[in-house]
């Protein structure tokens, strides 16, 4: 692979930075349009209650008032990802299924007016039971939210590989374990917005999203507007981490507002709406049973776990699968079972997350350390033993093309001393490690590619226009990165028009970590195939054969004499004379089984490649309290390449703190079907002071299909954090946890429960 | 409903306005005064996103009633920029690789500003004491820590 | 979220406020750094005709000394206070509290006199209109149940200032003035006990400053939180030491704080009142950690509190 790089590779200022520091970025709350109008959603005070009426009527008399709607405006259709899980209405007209739900809004000249005409919305509801626990839920009896899922069973993944049994029969060491976790909330700093404007037959929609594409697509369905009439346009977004990736209810309440009204509309929730009715994270209860060999090998695993869904089926087959896949993309599997349960409750909506999957993935690696222990082996050496390698298949069939899962683990524990430390923890002190792979990318039919359009103007100045999205990673600057590599123009000349339905075309989102891979790489060969014009031309009018051509800085040149050279500007000038304009486009499409399904299907290739990460988390614990304090975190990511090293690191930062140290603190916390902490002070996002000293290494394996070898830039870090810490724990006191997060109160508990054993 | 008449100075600009007397300062700044580079990430008090520095001191807007500042002297991260430079924070916000998402960004710098005006030379437990008023979701705060301390280097 | 309609007034004088306060016939607030008061008005738990800024009134923003007494103007912010160097040198229980109260850029808004007369905190009560519309209202929204204890007959909302704590125990007072004159209460006594009204203040009566004794004295604050900033106290113990005599106070469980006198400070004193502080101490279920392990707090922080104070003494 190529290795005298310009400018990928470099810790080079992000392109979005400047207007971010300036306050000049612009984020949906911060739109203002002639005659916009302010909405409000009168949301549902139960948990689970029939709609008997909705009555609009006084509510559109209070003077102010422009439009008001509910779900009997709307077409009733229902949305969901997949053809097998359409239960999602957004305004529904026949029950409500959770506290905090979308039922009726109104739109007005100012959010007074439009709150003071929410209070005389009326609306009749029968009150229906309800159920919160999704072990309850499944019980025979239990009260069904919706009348298609029989025991509220939403998905059901049914993986197996081998011959569990057997294996598990043979094995020379077996161990079950349960582990649950409270779900987390996104928290993502800006709560969600949507600015709706519909005007001559068109609707335009700004609101941060992780996949512009998908997004119109769902409002021209359930709008019943034709897909060159819905038009999502680029807007800054304050984070996302999986919360956004799916059309909003707010999304149609906005658009049905300014149809009605014929005026441009914003909907703004407030932190609390943000929390209870956007998304929320899953909890979930993982059993992990595991048999190994007596030299640590996994012969077989066994899993069952239950996923709390919440009310609808949002990703719900993509959020039952991944934590499992995560895992066997990083170990050898040869024999094993997964049921993974998506159950419905009467709670808030639940879906994907960068750190999803935490009782499952931190369970099995701390169970796997107590395993090895018995076998006198460490952590380093059954992670090693049992790790996949580049060439190998991981247990549902998908090829591993290029694996630095090995050199994370060898750097992760090298840099903390590990294995001298794990061995001999001193009193309440202890290490922990945590592996986990990521699939960059995943099926999505014919949206998993993506493709790139490129123009160099006349002055030499590029304009990229593609689908991808930022959504805070910065995904804007390495595309500007990767194309002023190619065409050796410097960022700063190059424009991008991204994220914008009309003008871009599809394009995987940022969520399923394909960005860099899918996304950047149609960026790279678009502008390779307009390099190759600029080439063309050059080459004729320096007399340098095309091969020696280089471009840099904005000219062309001969790599021989450099002092034969051009600007690329001149070049373009020439290309127009002979009316053929230097502009080219570029597709990529990852190496993927389409025949693979998440329920139906789960086996083929899942992604075209895979990212690797090893965390190392040390712990204090405070013997009295049993408050945990973090002195250091270390963590590895195979990224294939960093194409800005620095914006890797910053990935890699923030999962530590939303993964690792969110092990500790976050959770959302239930009274029923209330959500007592849908805020930003009782829901424990890590502040400054809690954060330990961190160490990043940066692994580059050189993905043969990578833009310039690059996979992706730090998730494994969000799934593999909160195991290193969970690790740590069982390092310091012997024992597993039973629950995440691991507050003061249930580490008591676990400090406890060994004074008990003694 | 009355209203009241409220002058301040904002940036370079002396401005005076008539203002609901329960509007707040983070809602007179972005609505009225098109300044909406502070933020509302809770309206509550809980993140600093909408940090303005009020006469030398850090406030969370989204808690301070207009009239309240009513003869103060107020700075946004939009009147940092001194003749078309920009302030020591937001170079170094921007080289070390502090902003992310960016929403945070804005209460994060004016928040070191106020520090680093009452105290120019912090250690970086001062800093991180400062800062830990302020919750970010993206960086994990390290960036943001060396941000302050080159910044500090510079002013 | 935008707030409720209310007028705006400002006091320059003590008694121009207090003239303002009777003008809306109880119906207004006073208003200092505005972080307690304002979070409430926006959920709707409070709603003020107006609000009585005394921000302008001079003499509250004042620290002095004299006739053996530190006397602190109830404008004085949190941070200025902590870094007012009598507090560090004579009250080191006051210094520990101050620097653990919220965040620095709230202690520099936030005074100690709205400190103190903040309300109680519950997870079931601290929520918006809508949310508590959608749970039923409590007791100490009027309404005729507890949220968290079931069958319960009163409010266990917690009084969560860090530093009123620590106050007590160097035995300070509060000088308060109002429609009926001045009179000077004990910071012990101004709690009531009862969830809807937690303050035995009479209508419209300020808080003009707080008292201490100037006394150099020994002391600590522990105070149990998830985040090491913004967090308030899920449980809260300072403990002041002076000469032989020692007072505790445990704050954050509870509608008041508990105070515990030992005669003679020695470790079965200490062990004695940690175990006292422990059986008294009744946290429910109404903040993020299990009651039982903030009962078990009680005790432990208590004698870390003691631990620290005696050795930093030495
Ligand atoms: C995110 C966040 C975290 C916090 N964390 C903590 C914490 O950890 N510990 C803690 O103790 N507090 C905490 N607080 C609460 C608050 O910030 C502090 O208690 C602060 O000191 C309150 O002072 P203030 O001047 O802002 O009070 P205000 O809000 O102005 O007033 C509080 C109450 O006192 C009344 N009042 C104020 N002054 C007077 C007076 N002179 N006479 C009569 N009545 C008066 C007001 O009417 C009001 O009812 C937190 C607040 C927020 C928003
Ligand atoms: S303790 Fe009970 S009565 Fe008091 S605020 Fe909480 S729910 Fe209401
Ligand atoms: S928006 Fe003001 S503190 Fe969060
Ligand atoms: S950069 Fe996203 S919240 Fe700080």
């Amino acid at each position: 692979m190529k290795d005298d790089l310009n400018i990928v590779g470099k810790r080079v200022v992000r392109s979005d930075s400047l207007a971010k520091v300036t306050g000049q970025a612009r984020y949906t709350a911060d739109l203002k349009f002639p005659n916009m109008l302010v909405a409000k959603v009168l949301r549902s005070p139960y948990p689970h209650a029939k709609i008997v009426r909705i009555d609009l009527k006084r509510a559109l008399k209070v003077p102010g008032v422009k439009a008001a709607i509910s779900g009997f405006d709307g077409y009733g259709i229902k949305w969901g990802v997949f053809r097998y899980t359409q239960d999602h209405a957004m305004l529904h007209t026949d029950k409500v299924r959770y506290i905090g739900e979308d039922v009726a809004a109104v739109a007005a000249v100012d959010e007074e007016t439009a709150m003071e005409a929410l209070s005389y919305i009326k609306v009749d509801y029968e009150p229906l039971p309800a159920v919160y626990d999704p072990i309850e839920s499944m019980k025979d009896g239990a009260p069904q939210i919706h009348s298609e899922y029989k025991n509220n069973i939403n998905i059901h993944i049914h993986i197996d590989v081998g011959e569990v049994d057997r294996a598990m029969g043979k094995a020379f060491l077996v161990r079950e374990d349960t582990f649950k976790a409270a779900g987390e909330a996104y928290a993502m700093m800006e709560p969600y917005a949507v600015v709706a404007s519909y005007v001559n037959g068109y609707l335009d929609l700004w609101m941060p999203n992780a996949g512009p594409h998908v997004r119109a697509k769902a409002l021209s369905n359930m709008l019943k507007l034709p897909l060159n009439k819905v038009r999502i346009r680029h807007i800054n977004s304050g984070g996302a981490f999986g919360g956004r990736s799916e059309v909003a209810p707010g999304d149609l309440v906005a658009s049905l507002l300014s149809i009605k009204a014929g005026r441009p509309v914003k909907l703004v929730l407030s932190r609390e709406e943000n929390a209870t009715s956007s998304r929320q994270v899953h909890d979930m209860i993982a059993t992990v049973k595991t048999g190994m060999k007596k030299d640590g090998t996994i012969v077989a695993k066994d899993f069952k776990v239950i996923y709390d869904g919440g009310a609808y089926s949002s990703t719900g087959p993509i959020a039952t699968s991944i934590p499992f896949y995560v895992y066997e993309e990083c170990y050898r599997f040869p024999n094993v079972r997964y049921n993974g349960y998506r159950v419905f409750t009467n709670k808030g909506i639940r879906g994907m997350y960068g750190c999803h999957g935490r009782a499952f993935l931190a369970g099995n690696e701390a169970q796997m350390d107590i395993m090895a222990k018995q076998l006198g082996m460490d952590p380093v050496e059954v992670r090693l033993k049992n790790g996949l390698r580049s060439g190998e298949m991981t247990a549902t069939k998908s090829k591993i093309t290029s694996c630095g899962l090995k050199e994370t683990i060898i750097a992760a524990s090298e840099k903390t001393n590990f294995k001298k430390r794990w061995a001999k923890p001193s009193r309440l002190k202890g290490v922990g490690m945590g592996c986990v792979a990521i699939m960059c990318g995943f099926p999505m039919g014919f949206r998993s590619g993506s493709s790139c359009y490129v123009k160099i103007n006349d002055d030499g100045q590029v304009t990229i226009v593609t689908g991808l999205v930022d959504n805070g990673q910065g995904n804007e600057s390495m595309v500007i990165q990767v194309a002023s590599e190619v065409l050796g123009v410097p960022m700063g000349d190059i424009n991008l028009v991204n994220a914008d339905t009309e003008v871009t075309n599809l394009d995987p989102g940022a969520y399923s970590q394909a960005a860099a891979f899918v996304g950047a790489n149609a960026v790279r060969v678009a502008c390779e195939n307009a390099r190759k014009r600029i080439v063309a031309i050059a080459s004729e009018k320096l007399g340098v054969k095309e091969a020696e051509i280089g471009l840099k800085d904005g000219l062309a040149y001969s790599i021989k004499k450099p002092d034969k050279k051009m600007p690329i500007s001149w070049v373009v000038r020439e290309a127009f004379f002979r009316g053929e304009p230097i502009v080219a486009t570029g597709s990529f499409f990852p190496n993927i089984d389409f025949e693979r399904e998440w329920v139906s299907r789960p086996w083929g290739q899942m992604a075209g490649t895979f990212s690797f990460g090893t965390s190392v988390a040390e712990v204090n614990i405070d013997s009295e309290t049993g408050k945990i304090t973090m002195p250091r975190f270390t963590s590895a990511h195979d990224c294939g390449r960093a194409i800005n090293p620095m914006a890797v690191e910053g990935q890699m930062e923030g999962s530590i703190q939303q993964a690792g140290v969110a092990a500790i603190t976050e959770g959302n916390l239930w009274d029923k079907g209330h959500l007592l902490n849908p805020d930003l002070l009782e829901y424990k996002v890590p502040l400054a002071c809690d954060m330990p000293d961190m160490d990043t290494i940066i692994i580059s394996s050189r993905d043969p299909a990578g833009p310039f070898g690059a996979k992706e830039g730090g998730l494994t870090v969000r799934m593999n954090a909160y195991s290193a810490v969970a690790c740590a724990v069982a390092n310091a006191t012997g024992e597993l946890f039973s629950e995440l997060p691991l507050t003061p109160d249930r580490v008591m508990n676990i400090l406890e429960r060994k004074k008990g054993v003694k | 409903m009355k209203t009241m008449k409220v002058t301040f100075q904002v940036n370079s600009d002396k401005v005076t306005l008539q203002v609901k007397p329960y509007e707040t300062l983070l809602e007179t700044l972005r609505e009225r005064l098109a300044l909406t580079g502070a933020k509302e990430a809770c309206g509550m008090g809980s993140c600093g996103a909408c940090t303005v520095v009020v006469d030398g001191i850090p406030m969370r807007s989204c808690l301070v009633l207009t009239p309240e500042v009513n003869g103060a002297v107020i700075t946004t991260v939009e009147g940092l920029k001194q003749d078309d430079r920009l302030h020591p924070l937001q170079e170094a916000f921007m080289e070390k690789g502090a902003v992310q998402c960016g929403f945070c960004t804005s209460g994060m710098i004016m928040t070191a500003k106020a520090l680093l005006d009452r105290n120019k030379k912090p250690t970086k437990k001062e800093i991180i004491t400062t800062i830990s008023s302020n919750i970010c979701r993206c960086t994990g705060y390290k960036k943001i820590v060396e941000a302050v301390e080159a910044a500090a280097k510079r002013t | 979220m935008v707030l409720p309609e209310f007028e705006y007034k400002k006091a320059n004088s003590i008694a121009e406020a207090v003239a303002l306060y009777k003008g809306y016939k109880g119906k207004a607030k006073y208003l200092a750094g505005g972080t307690d008061l304002v979070p409430l008005v926006k959920l709707r738990l409070s709603a003020p005709k107006a609000v009585i800024d005394l921000k302008g009134i001079k003499e509250l923003k004042t620290i002095s000394r004299g006739d053996g007494w530190l006397s602190i103007g109830a404008n004085v912010t949190l941070f200025d206070l902590k870094n007012d160097p009598a507090i560090k040198g004579y009250f080191p229980a006051l210094y520990e509290s101050l620097d653990a109260t919220s965040c620095e850029t709230l202690q520099m808004r936030g005074t100690i006199g709205g400190n103190i007369l903040q309300d109680t905190r519950c997870l079931e009560y601290n929520q918006s209109l809508q949310w508590r519309t959608a749970r039923g209202f409590c007791f100490k929204m009027g309404g005729k149940t507890c949220n968290v204890v079931q069958g319960a007959k009163a409010c266990f909302a917690n009084y969560c200032s860090d530093n009123a704590p620590a106050l007590i125990t160097l035995s300070a007072q509060a000088k308060l003035a109002g429609p009926k004159g001045a009179r000077t209460v004990k910071l012990e006594n101004l709690f009531t006990g009862d969830g809807k009204k937690p303050l035995a203040l009479e209508e419209g009566e300020m808080l003009v400053q707080i008292q201490i004794p100037l006394k150099k004295t020994k002391g600590a604050y522990e105070k149990l939180r998830i985040r090491d900033s913004m967090d308030y106290p899920l449980v809260g113990v300072a403990v002041s030491v002076a000469g032989t005599k020692a007072r505790a106070c445990i704050g954050g469980v509870g509608l008041v704080p508990r105070v515990y006198d030992l005669k003679n400070v020695n470790d079965a004193a200490v062990r004695e009142a940690a175990e006292k502080a422990y059986a008294e101490a009744k946290p429910v279920a109404n903040a993020t950690l299990t009651p039982a392990y903030r009962k078990k707090m009680v005790g432990v922080l208590l004698k870390r509190a003691f631990n620290k104070a005696l050795q930093e003494g030495k």
